[in-house]
């Protein structure tokens, strides 16, 4: 009698990311030395392809993280995030959503300030790839706005596109991003030079009607104004906010871009 | 034994390939001569962006194939529903053929290793496989393909043969099988089992699609990289399958180190050499 399947999945699991990389022994002992090797080496081999695997998918989202502390060192990190933060979906893709939350306590990578920030960025250009398209069904079209009457205006919710991701740091991390691609050219003298001290951007991450990538640098009254409609604050809700005064300029601005994608109508508490 | 019996929805024929995304273009551009291609249902799961987009342009030239890691059809896990509705919005959009996955676990407890990891051949190991493939093909609303592994390990307290194992699977459950023959053969290595008589014990009218890949020299063992292309003793198991089995479509799989499309068109003309003459 052997072990449960559930024992099993269980051992193997833990054996896999377990720090000492040491297996149980009723696992050692249900694997059958083949191979030249021993049962423990037998299960290193599905544990560096695993942890291989993994560092390779961390490695294609982080691809800035990545060269910014060099193969070696993000290997290193990318071993702690995995062990200690497990994926918890069977779509890859969704591996990882946690990570600058690990690299900005990671000990060894603290005097790069900016570097959790910049994963942040990372992540928020993979989501926006990856993000669902517009759909056309689920919101009114923008240019039904003017057959709203003026006594529903303030319940209208507008919609964000799907893709959009919205971020705030203290550095200048899209400079950062942008001269680390491998597409990037010095134009003029500096471009290649970022200044940490030129103070905090707001940026969104968004993906445009023709599948093109932007990363867009936003006043904070863009930022607020995108951020309450991201989280789903009608209008009149908006209008109280520090970006009122420019309401109607955003707005026209970010309908242009193609950032607001439609609108809907909420019901007012009463 | 399975209460639904699954019609088949489609059907391809000959050598395809897998689908990567650094061919998009070249395929879109140039139409090349391919019977059908295999796409990676793991990555189109988003449902949004360009692959998917890609992936519906290609979908219009050729037949396409479903083939995912992501069912962890051999874990105690429940299948899990979410990922199983994303499947099923992408098998409505894509319209495929076969949808594919494999006889081994991804995850347990929730925690996903995003890896094949193996089974021990036993009754228990079975009933779940049986359960989690019947529950898969009730909310797909088809029959599903299923791959046997490539593995590593060998469990000291398995009741049978991967072969046989294989075998009450798809009686049970009413699956079909994907037949990856490099996988035989490195299994085959391994262990050092007869990958002729593994081949002899499957049933005929289940291999309804075969695989092709390059393994990898690790030390005292074979390794599944699907990163070369296919070896010669895995071309020679080839032709002795086909024999068996006849001229089964067959799809040349590249995933690491993927390079120029003619490289995979040029394995796939040798397979489609040996279909034809299997024919």
């Amino acid at each position: 009698m052997g072990m449960s399947l559930k024992e099993l999945q269980r051992s193997f699991y833990n054996s896999v990311f377990r720090k000492n990389k040491k297996n149980d022994v009723e696992l050692n002992e249900s694997v059958e030395p083949a191979m030249d090797l021993e049962s423990d080496q037998l299960v290193n081999i599905y544990r560096e392809s695993i942890l291989g695997g993994l560092t390779e998918a961390l490695v294609q989202i982080y691809p800035v993280c990545a060269k910014l502390v060099g193969e070696v060192f993000f290997s290193n990190m990318v071993v702690g995030y995995m062990r200690e933060y497990p994926s918890g979906s069977p779509d890859l893709a969704d591996y990882g959503y946690d990570f600058s939350n690990y690299v900005a306590t990671f000990e060894p990578a603290m005097e790069l300030v900016y570097l959790a920030d910049v994963a942040t960025l990372e992540w928020g250009w993979h989501r926006a790839f990856n993000a669902e398209d517009v759909s056309s069904s689920e919101v009114s079209a923008l240019a039904s706005l003017t057959e709203v009457p003026e006594n529903k205006q303030g319940d209208i919710c507008f919609v964000l596109t799907p893709s959009g991701y919205l971020l705030r740091s203290a550095y200048p991390v899209h400079k950062i991003w942008n001269i680390n691609q491998t597409d990037f050219a010095v134009e003029k003298e500096g471009d290649d030079c970022v200044n940490l001290n030129e103070g905090p951007v707001n940026l969104i991450v968004w993906r445009n009607s023709e599948f093109g990538m932007r990363i867009d640098v936003l006043s904070d009254d863009e930022y607020v104004f995108l951020e309450a409609i991201s989280e789903g604050k009608s209008f009149a809700e908006i209008a109280t906010l520090s970006c009122a005064p420019k309401l109607s300029e955003l707005l026209g601005r970010c309908m242009q871009t193609g950032l607001l994608v439609g609108f809907n109508l909420t019901q007012r508490n009463v | 034994m399975n209460k639904t019996q699954w019609t088949p929805t489609g059907e391809v024929s000959g050598a395809g390939l897998g689908l990567r995304s650094n061919h998009y273009q070249h395929i879109l551009d140039s139409k090349p001569d391919v019977p059908w291609f295999e796409l990676l249902s793991d990555n189109y799961m988003s449902g949004g962006g360009l692959p998917i987009a890609r992936a519906e342009a290609i979908r219009d030239l050729y037949p396409v194939t479903l083939h995912g890691v992501g069912m962890s059809l051999g874990s105690i896990d429940p299948l899990n529903l979410e990922y199983m509705k994303r499947l099923k919005l992408l098998v409505d959009r894509l319209e495929p053929v076969y949808v594919s996955d494999h006889i081994a676990w991804v995850s347990v407890d929730g925690k996903y290793t995003h890896d094949l990891l193996p089974l021990p051949y036993t009754l228990e190991s079975k009933q779940v496989v049986v359960d989690r493939i019947s529950q898969a093909q009730e909310l797909l609303g088809r029959q599903i393909l299923v791959e046997n592994p490539s593995s590593y390990l060998a469990f000291n307290f398995s009741d049978m043969d991967e072969q046989v194992f294989l075998t009450e699977v798809v009686a049970e459950s009413g699956c079909g099988i994907l037949l990856d023959v490099n996988n035989v053969y490195v299994s085959s290595m391994n262990h050092g089992f007869s990958a002729e008589a593994y081949l002899m014990g499957l049933p005929k009218e289940r291999v309804k699609e075969i695989h092709l890949a390059g393994y990898e020299q690790k030390g005292s063992y074979l390794f599944d990289t699907h990163g070369h292309r296919v070896h010669q003793p895995v071309w020679e198991l080839y032709q002795k399958t086909l024999e068996l089995f006849g001229a089964v479509p067959t799809l040349v799989e590249w995933d690491t180190d993927v390079p120029e499309f003619e490289v995979l068109q040029g394995e796939a003309q040798k397979a489609q050499f040996y279909l034809d003459k299997a024919r």
